[in-house]
């Protein structure tokens, strides 16, 4: 125990509770699904998972620095949508830059929100509560109600989301799953080693203190802010690839599930605390739930929605009730560390002295 | 702090007061001439008026940013040309998050603005009946299209564009189609539970599924999918998952009918599980023409805007009266009569009809 | 500028500014609007969401968030419905209806207040659980034909021109009023909105106020989900859906901060009439319903956007004046 102390940090063991609650709920629905631990599930909830979790990593990055995006659902929708509509007047457009366009649509539109609240100062929930609503409607207006139509759009595009990048053993990788896993990854490094990353966790923690400290704070919550509409811009073009037939509902409730992901992921709703990988988690969790339970034969198609918010709820009270538990263990041996040290420290300077 | 707030407060008190005074001299102002609910309900609504001004209306889709529903607004506009009503046709419909409360805002809205006649493609169920109501006792025409008030109750004539009744029999037979003659096991992906027009389908293929002729078909489940891409991609999947010997999927809904095909396409399934139902050519023409979805059935909404326009045009000038028996001539579409409502309790209705039914034959020229 | 007109600085009186515009400006080019039957039209339309919006304001200056009404709201007005349509009478319904309510806001605080768990988590999971209730009572039915007088106190008016829900509105908008800002515990909602810890040092009990507030909220969206069933004369599944975001639009457009520990209910009630009057301007204008929800949003940005410039636009003028100055004296 006390060398997994000094190995671990709390909000470390806090992914690997998570990890071990998904295992929990996966065995519970194997004993009640037939056919339920094979490949297949496996292929099911991967890729019905990678829109939202590639939301909900911008979105941690954003609420890391004490502050929300509620305007992602309709950033998601936008980008499919225009992008989609510019693919079926032109075929040819090579792949990488359908995707580079997708992600600077995203990024011009979370830029709007980020000059908002950082150099607007107005609050954040204001800012994006306010383009959830307007996004939406220059979608709609522009739309003149056409949809976007799957035999319109090029064949690499609708047969996507089959392609496999790898396999694992007899579970396959689909490349929009690879997608998610990729931007998982690259901003769980950034978030813990990049300088930028740490920053977030400053400001959201203590922003008087980061600016006394001389960070520049507005510059580090724009650039989140731009890098969430970015990954949004990135989740419309996988919803596009995804479904086909677009039309201008795309997205809609993306943010809340991105919301939930995050906070069911362990990142605290008032900044500084969390992981993109904690909030990937989050996300697999709650699919978990919704994807079993629908192919739970023993409840009816009434139920699910019930079950899910009491399994959402009842999977954070679990993991917090172990965290407080966790924390108040460390806090004990930290005191007698620190305890110690300082002891150590003055001893130390009466040396010196 | 105190000060200012009994500042505020005076002003909105003055505020109120005035606008209670200025209220009494504007309300039987001629900009507004049917808003005043205190007038008594007129019988023969503007029949006289309605030749030298022209009888404003509105056309109200469930919701905008739907294709099916701006093809009807087409054949509005086209229905509206052609009677030379110097009015306006306003076509009006709230977002989809907001469908219930915003239909009901739009009626009471058009009620206080004079609109002589709305056609409403009801998304609210009974709801909407008050609003319906008070809008005719105001002296409004309404019409429903495409979905009409279960209970009747403040709607003159549905315009429905199939029989309802006949629509069970239709999705009963393609299913039977493409199972072939001995049959097999299907499920429904419908919109949302609270569908009015998707439930009376879904009860009457339950209905027909009854007749010995279609013993052979079981109904596995019925899910929703919300009208949502994504859950009803997921939903599709999970009846796959659920009924391994399920072959056919059945939605009675464009947006679900599209999805369901994408997935079983992407999953490589469309071997072992078709998808059948209700669905626009324009949207199902791959999944049609590479056999993931063989047959589908709609009808056109172009023809249903352009005839609820004559039913709720000739009804708000007194050209009818909305009673059972009456016939009358739709400009292009010829004669209809106006009969009671068979698969409702109460209510009358004209029936369009009839479906198409697509496949592989005759997808592509419909979906251009 | 005198002191008199100070207020005019704040934000209530930038709201108030904005309300006379709009009013003057729909008097003006809109006809029908200055009826008083468009004008009881206008609150009747969105009196459940403004009821909600009173208790919202109270749970926001307290620094929490209470996503769960509109599920609520739906899941007492489908018991209801359920009840009555098993043969319950409708008192006995309606009680049942409410009872809900207090029992939602208590299995809310419970967590809230007993486990700990963010009010955020708790409610977004209360938004999927009660509408999934909601669904497990009514499935795919609709009830209606309620008994004359239900449908009566939500249709007809009551008292003058007024329907009930409006006189309830009145009633409650006047004892939110007198609680939250003349009273003992109206203070100490705000010192707990600014700091729980500073609350707890100064005596305040904090879990016990929370819990007061969740039990308010949930019962009053209850009460709210029950005037819906009546002024529409039916119930379903998907009643009230999507609600929870225009009610906390209201209560921020009225300068509540989402952080918590400022704001009135002044302001609540200004940015109420702004959205109610702008919506049936917007309206009786056949403007689309994407068009007014687009508005309300670049509203709500511009309102705390327009004077943190105007206020950097001073300081930085009054910075290159007293620059100048210290130029010209050098």
């Amino acid at each position: 125990m006390n060398a997994l102390r000094r190995r671990f940090q709390p909000e470390q063991i806090r992914e690997l509770v998570l990890i071990a609650l998904i295992f929990g709920i996966i065995l519970f629905f194997g004993t009640q699904i037939e056919n339920y631990f094979s490949p297949r599930t496996f292929t099911r909830i991967s890729t019905s998972v990678a829109v939202v979790a590639i939301v909900a990593v911008g979105q941690t990055l954003v609420i890391l620095t004490r502050n929300i995006d509620l305007s992602v659902g309709s950033i998601v929708g936008f980008t499919a949508y225009v992008v989609g509509t510019i693919l079926s007047r032109n075929n040819d457009i090579p792949p990488v830059m359908v995707v580079l366009l997708a992600v600077a649509m995203g990024a011009a539109m979370g830029a709007l929100n980020g000059l908002l609240v950082a150099y607007g100062r107005v609050p954040a929930i204001i800012v994006t509560l306010g383009t959830l609503a307007l996004y939406r409607t220059i979608l709609v207006e522009i739309s003149g109600a056409n949809s976007v139509l799957t035999n319109e759009l090029p064949r690499w595009l609708v047969n996507l989301p089959p392609v496999n990048v790898f396999h694992l053993g007899d579970l396959d990788i689909r490349l929009l799953f690879f997608i998610a896993l990729v931007v998982v990854v690259l901003f769980q490094f950034i978030a813990s080693y990049a300088a930028w990353g740490r920053r977030l966790y400053a400001i959201g923690s203590n922003p008087d203190a980061a600016r006394v400290a001389g960070f520049p704070a507005q510059r580090i919550v724009f650039t989140a802010f731009i890098l969430s509409g970015a990954l949004a811009g990135l989740a419309g073009f996988v919803f596009l690839a995804r479904f086909g037939n677009i039309t201008v509902v795309a997205g809609q409730g993306v943010e809340l599930q991105s919301v939930a992901a995050a906070v069911v992921g362990g990142v605290n709703i008032n900044g500084g605390l969390g992981s993109p990988f904690g909030a990937f988690l989050g996300a697999i969790l709650i699919d978990v739930i919704d994807n079993s339970l629908i192919r739970w034969l023993a409840i009816s198609e009434f139920w699910r929605d019930a079950l899910l918010g009491l399994l959402i709820l009842l999977a954070v009270a679990t993991d917090t009730v172990i965290m407080n538990r966790l924390r108040k263990a460390w806090s004990r041996h930290e005191l007698q560390i620190s305890g110690s040290e300082t002891s150590a420290e003055k001893g130390g300077a009466h040396h010196a002295a | 702090m105190r000060k200012t707030n009994i500042v505020i407060l005076s002003m909105l008190l003055i505020f109120s007061m005035l606008l209670a005074a200025c209220a009494p001299a504007v309300a039987p102002a001629p900009a507004a001439p049917a808003a005043d609910a205190t007038e008594p309900a007129a019988t023969e609504p503007a029949a006289a008026e309605a030749t030298g001004e022209g009888v404003p209306m509105v056309l109200m889709p469930k919701f905008l940013g739907i294709l099916v529903f701006d093809q009807a607004y087409q054949g509005a506009l086209e229905a509206h040309k052609e009677l030379g009503n110097p009015a306006e046709l306003q076509f009006l419909g709230p977002t989809p998050e907001n469908s219930v409360a915003g239909q009901i805002e739009i009626l009471t809205n058009a009620t206080t603005q004079g609109v002589k006649a709305i056609m409403i493609s009801n998304n609210a169920g009974d709801q909407i009946a008050p609003a319906a109501k008070a809008a005719r006792e105001a002296g409004m025409t309404v019409v429903t299209w495409d979905s009409p008030i279960p209970s009747a109750e403040g709607e003159q004539v549905f315009v429905a564009q199939v029989d309802f009744n006949e629509t069970g029999k239709v999705m009963a037979d393609m299913a039977r189609n493409i199972l072939g003659e001995d049959g097999g096991k299907f499920a429904v992906l419908s919109a949302s539970p609270d569908a009015a027009n998707q439930n009376a389908w879904i009860a009457a293929l339950q209905e027909t599924l009854k007749d010995p002729a279609y013993a052979n078909l079981e109904l596995l489940d019925i899910v929703y999918g919300n009208d949502q891409s994504e859950d009803s991609y997921n939903q599709a999947l999970a009846l796959v998952d659920k009924y391994p010997d399920m072959e056919l999927i059945m939605a009675p809904t464009t947006v679900g009918i599209a999805a369901a095909a994408k997935a079983m396409q992407d999953e490589g399934l469309c071997d072992q599980v078709k998808v059948s139902g209700l669905g626009l050519p324009a949207e199902m023409v791959e999944f049609t023409l590479n056999g993931c979805a063989p047959q589908f059935a709609l009808w056109s909404f172009v023809d249903l805007g352009y005839l609820s326009y004559y039913v709720a045009y000739k009804l708000a000038t007194g050209e009818l009266q909305g009673v059972e028996g009456e016939t009358f001539e739709a400009g292009r579409m010829g004669t209809y009569t106006i009969e009671k409502d068979p698969t409702r309790d109460a209510g009358l209705r004209v029936l369009m009809g009839p479906f198409t039914v697509y496949d592989a034959s005759n997808v592509e020229a419909a979906s251009k | 500028m005198p002191p008199r007109w100070s207020f005019l600085r704040r934000w209530e009186g930038l709201l108030l500014i904005l309300l006379i515009v709009i009013v003057a400006y729909n008097a003006l080019n809109t006809p029908g609007y200055l009826t008083v039957n468009n004008w009881v039209n206008l609150f009747q339309l969105s009196i459940e969401k403004i009821i909600v919006a009173l208790i919202m304001t109270f749970i926001i200056i307290n620094a929490e968030i209470d996503l769960s009404v509109a599920s609520v709201m739906g899941l007492s007005a489908c018991l209801t419905g359920f009840l009555y349509a098993g043969g319950a009478p409708m008192a006995g319904a309606l009680a049942a209806g409410l009872l809900a309510g207090i029992i939602a806001g208590l299995f809310n605080s419970f967590w809230i207040s007993a486990v700990g768990l963010p009010s955020l988590v708790v409610t977004l999971s209360g938004l999927i659980m009660y509408r999934g209730l909601a669904y497990v009572l009514l499935e795919d039915r609709s009830i209606g034909n309620f008994p004359a007088w239900f449908n009566q106190l939500g249709q007809q008016p009551l008292l003058g021109p007024f329907p009930l829900a409006m006189l309830i509105f009145f009633v409650l908008l006047l004892f939110a009023i007198i609680i939250l800002h003349y009273s003992g515990f109206g203070r100490y909602i705000y010192v707990i909105g600014n700091s729980k810890d500073v609350a707890r040092y100064a005596g305040v009990r904090v879990q016990r106020t929370k819990m007061l507030l969740f039990v308010a909220s949930s019962t009053i969206a209850a009460l709210a989900g029950l005037l819906y069933a009546a002024r529409l004369g039916a119930v379903r599944g998907d009643m009230a859906t999507g609600f929870e975001l225009d009610i906390i639009t209201m209560v921020l457009l009225g300068g509540v901060s989402i952080f918590g520990g400022s704001g009135s209910l002044w302001g609540v009630l200004l940015s109420v009439l702004i959205i109610l009057n702008l919506r049936n301007g917007m309206g009786l204008a056949n403007l689309s319903g994407h068009v007014q929800t687009g508005v309300i949003g670049v509203l709500l940005i511009l309102s705390v956007l327009a004077p943190n410039l105007f206020a950097s636009f001073r300081a930085s003028w009054s910075r290159r004046r007293a620059r100048s100055q210290e130029s010209n004296n050098a």
